[in-house]
């Protein structure tokens, strides 16, 4: 079933940081949300899960930093059973197991505290949170920024053989456009707290009409070093 | 000139670096890549001296790191921060003692991270992740320290906005002449920065080699998967 919100928008201290977005998601879509860094992605992103939450909407969140989804008091082994809980998903150990160890952090001590584990393997326990039910949406805010590039090309893969075929769609905010062209459908750009574009990928990083869009494309390589 | 030399450090029973040698020349730069967990954050904080080697030597011109004043970016853009402070008095923290403080350098830096005086009037969690990722280098650089210890320091941000922020570091340090130690996953940047990179799996350094080498024939199976794995990530492409 389609996910739609309208005139989502956000104001902090008097600037208002989200302009009035609009946004359909299709059943197994992917998405991809890019921008410059302080566009608004993030703040989109959360008034996206804020409103399909009200609607009563199931959808989880992988936060662009590790710290917002894990509170540093509490051992991961309570992370886990509270989205077990929150997710009204039945205690499974074999669930977690299976995720554990694709996301290859089964090795990891789940009685410590977040900060007991290095930043890139709490960012695939939060990632593995976020499998545990079916949700309708989920949404990864730079999930692969602390990842080398062999495990998050292990993850992106993982992600996209867990969800195949289950309905769950996907928004993917990334700084990482080549990421994006491999693994999303469609391409959102967002400038100034407004999205100024949206096309299929293919047309989005072929023809780029917007300034923003052109200079996310432009600058994709580190081969052509700009300036 | 930084030394490590032979330096093994031990966490319990495992061992998180192990024998591990390299320098650093002043103006120089040095990726370090390899694995999540392969000890490149252990190797920072050895740098540093908050871990004490359990064999091995690091030192700075002959003294101990910390002499020589060095400045760390952190992975986690925010914890750089206390929460409770505005960002400016945050960034100028290690020139709060200079009289009178560096407004010159503050004013260029700030221009090339495109950071705004608003910015700089609000606190860390009232910044995008990337914006905070830039007030954290501009807080490293401001003193012009002669060694720079750089942990994921473009993680969180836009593909133009890395490649200037490259540029400008890249700008000040052929200027400056301090050290960089960059730790980094990105091997399009390490390859288009660094003058070495060390693959680090397990504690230990499987190879250190000039970027073009590795791109072109990494030596060993690590180093070829690392490597095959960013070109599938598109770190290599060509602009269209
Ligand atoms: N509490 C606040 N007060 C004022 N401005 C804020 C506040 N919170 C966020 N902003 C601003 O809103 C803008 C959008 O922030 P957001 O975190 O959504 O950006 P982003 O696109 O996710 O950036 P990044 O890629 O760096 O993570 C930024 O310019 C940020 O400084
Ligand atoms: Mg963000």
């Amino acid at each position: 079933m389609t996910l739609s919100v309208s005139g989502l928008g956000a104001v902090r201290s008097g600037r208002t940081i989200l302009h009035p977005t609009s946004l359909e998601i299709a059943s197994g879509d992917r998405i991809g949300l890019v921008g410059a860094s302080g566009s608004g992605k993030s703040t989109l992103g959360h008034a996206l899960i804020d409103d399909l939450r009200a609607q009563g909407r199931g959808v989880a969140h992988v936060p662009q930093s590790p710290d917002e989804a894990l509170d540093p008091l509490r051992s991961l082994e309570f992370h886990w059973n509270e989205a077990e809980l929150a997710l009204k998903a039945p205690p499974d150990a074999d669930r977690r197991k299976r995720l554990l160890s694709a996301l290859k952090i089964a090795g990891g001590d789940l009685g410590k505290r977040p900060w007991g584990w290095s930043r890139g393997m709490q960012q695939r326990f939060v990632i593995a949170m976020a499998l545990i039910g079916s949700p309708e949406l989920i949404v990864l805010d730079e999930p692969t920024s602390a990842l080398d590039p062999v495990i998050a090309a292990d993850t992106m893969d993982l992600l996209e053989s867990h969800l195949n075929g289950t309905g769950t769609a996907t928004l993917l905010i990334t700084h990482d456009l080549g990421l994006a062209a491999r693994r999303v459908s469609r391409l959102m750009v967002m400038d100034e707290g407004r999205v100024v574009e949206a096309a299929s990928t293919q047309d989005l990083l072929e023809c780029p009409r917007t300034g923003a869009a052109k200079s996310l494309c432009a600058h994709r390589s580190w081969l052509a070093v700009p300036c | 000139m930084l030394r490590v030399e032979s330096v093994s450090v031990r966490r319990g029973r495992t061992m998180t670096l192990e024998d591990v040698s390299l320098s650093l020349e002043p103006g120089r730069t040095l990726a370090v890549v390899g694995e999540s967990g392969a000890g490149k954050s252990t190797l920072i904080a050895a740098v540093l001296g908050f871990l004490r080697p359990w064999r091995g030597e690091i030192s700075w011109a002959g003294a101990p790191v910390r002499d020589c004043a060095p400045s760390l970016v952190m992975q986690e853009p925010r914890a750089a921060f206390n929460p409770t402070l505005t960002l400016r008095r945050s960034v100028m923290e290690p020139v709060a003692a200079r009289r009178p403080p560096p407004l010159d350098r503050m004013e260029r830096l700030c221009r090339g991270l495109e950071l705004t005086h608003d910015l700089l009037d609000r606190r860390p969690l009232e910044v995008s992740i990337g914006q905070a990722q830039r007030l954290g280098l501009l807080r490293a650089l401001i003193a012009a320290p002669p060694l720079v210890l750089f942990d994921e320091p473009l993680s969180a941000l836009d593909a133009f906005t890395q490649k200037r922020t490259a540029r400008l570091i890249a700008d000040l340090q052929a200027e400056e002449g301090f050290a960089a130690l960059i730790v980094t996953h990105d091997l399009g940047y390490a390859c288009a920065y660094a003058d070495d990179i060390a693959v680090l799996r397990s504690g230990r350094i499987e190879e250190l080699t000039r970027p073009k080498d590795f791109i072109a024939s990494p030596r060993t199976a690590y180093g070829r998967k690392l490597r095959d794995a960013a070109v599938a990530l598109g770190a290599f492409e060509r602009a269209a």
